[in-house]
């Protein structure tokens, strides 16, 4: 026998638990719980339970049995979306890692040529037949000759959008 | 291009497609209603009674059933589906005491519940609402399964993930404080 129960109490939990508590149970038993302190506090506190639950469980208003599978078919659904997303992502993200990579690997490989050819730009392209001596006298206009263009030029592209939107 | 098109039937929810992705549900959506029809009150009593939050227990019932729909559940028969709803049940429980609130689950006044349950059916049932509130969370679990719901010291130890050689020693005290609370008419 356990040290915390009662060698009946086995008896008397099937009887509870059998609802044949008390009609059901034999009179030496019921002479036992009288008197056994296991076996009364087994009684009161398993009846008290068991009215409990009969009673608690007719006051819930549980939502449809269809809209907890629809609920449920949904997060599913989402889980599968995002196991297929996730290679995806990393494979594109390891893409454009390796792409950045090579990008800097040969820039830094060609920099001593890309630096002789843009010095040379300007001589290859015989701009300096289009400049008028006083602007080449002045280089500080090389700067600002083709920014004013390009603000220009990027003006009218927004004020074309623009008007497009309108 | 479409998740249809790369996954067939990934938006249908066939989980048979899905092979290692979900688990193979086996229930169908009848068997899951009549299932529900059986489990889903006295999941609900158990959430509201040891939580003593009958807006919680509505959360949480929906919560177990949705997880245990997504979950390879066993397959071996309704007892063990519903143990396992227990489980669920009893984890979220657990999760929901672990995150911090902004006032602890013990300061929600019984009479809430006992309001709303309409219990003045019987004496005993009265006082167990004032007495279930001097528990403590876990004595209230442990006490539900085992004299609500008729579990075995096996079952409960399953369902809570306590050791089962210590649930007899927890349950015979909590059973025994229960007792004493329930005589003095749930006043400690």
């Amino acid at each position: 026998m356990s040290p915390f129960t009662c060698a009946r109490e086995r008896e008397v939990s099937d009887l509870l638990h059998n609802g044949h508590w008390p009609q059901a149970c034999p009179a030496d038993l019921r002479d036992h719980v009288a008197s056994c302190r296991s076996c009364s506090d087994l009684v009161l506190v398993t009846g008290s339970f068991q009215v409990s639950r009969r009673l608690t469980a007719e006051l819930p208003r549980l939502e449809p049995a269809g809209a907890i599978w629809w609920r449920a078919q949904l997060r599913r659904r989402n889980a599968a979306i995002e196991k297929v997303s996730r290679p995806i992502i990393g494979a594109q993200i390891f893409a454009l890692a390796m792409t950045l990579i090579v990008i800097a690997a040969i820039a830094v490989w060609q920099f001593g040529n890309w630096s002789a050819w843009f010095a040379d730009f300007p001589g290859t392209l015989h701009l300096g037949a289009l400049i008028p001596p006083s602007f080449s006298e002045n280089g500080f206009l090389w700067i600002i000759m083709p920014a004013i263009a390009t603000i220009a030029l990027l003006s009218g592209i927004v004020a074309y959008l623009a008007s497009e939107k309108q | 291009m479409s998740w249809e098109s790369i996954i067939p039937n990934v938006l249908a929810g066939d989980s048979q497609s899905l092979a290692g992705t979900a688990p193979v549900a086996a229930m169908d959506n009848e068997q899951f209603a009549a299932f529900y029809a059986r489990s889903a009150r006295s999941l609900w009593a158990y959430l509201a009674r040891v939580s003593r939050d009958p807006g919680l227990a509505d959360d949480l019932t929906q919560e177990a059933y949705v997880r245990f729909l997504c979950a390879a559940h066993p397959q071996d028969g309704e007892v063990a589906a519903r143990r396992y709803l227990f489980k669920i049940a009893t984890n979220l429980l657990r999760d929901h005491w672990r995150r911090p609130q902004s006032s602890s689950i013990d300061d929600v006044p019984e009479h809430t519940f006992a309001a709303a349950s309409g219990e003045t059916h019987s004496d005993s049932v009265a006082i167990l609402g004032p007495a279930m509130a001097q528990m403590r969370p876990r004595d209230r679990q442990l006490l539900w399964l085992a004299y609500a719901e008729g579990y075995s010291h096996h079952e409960i130890a399953q369902i809570t993930g306590l050791a089962s050689a210590s649930i007899r020693l927890l349950l015979f005290r909590a059973r025994r404080k229960m007792a004493r609370l329930l005589r003095s008419g749930g006043e400690a």
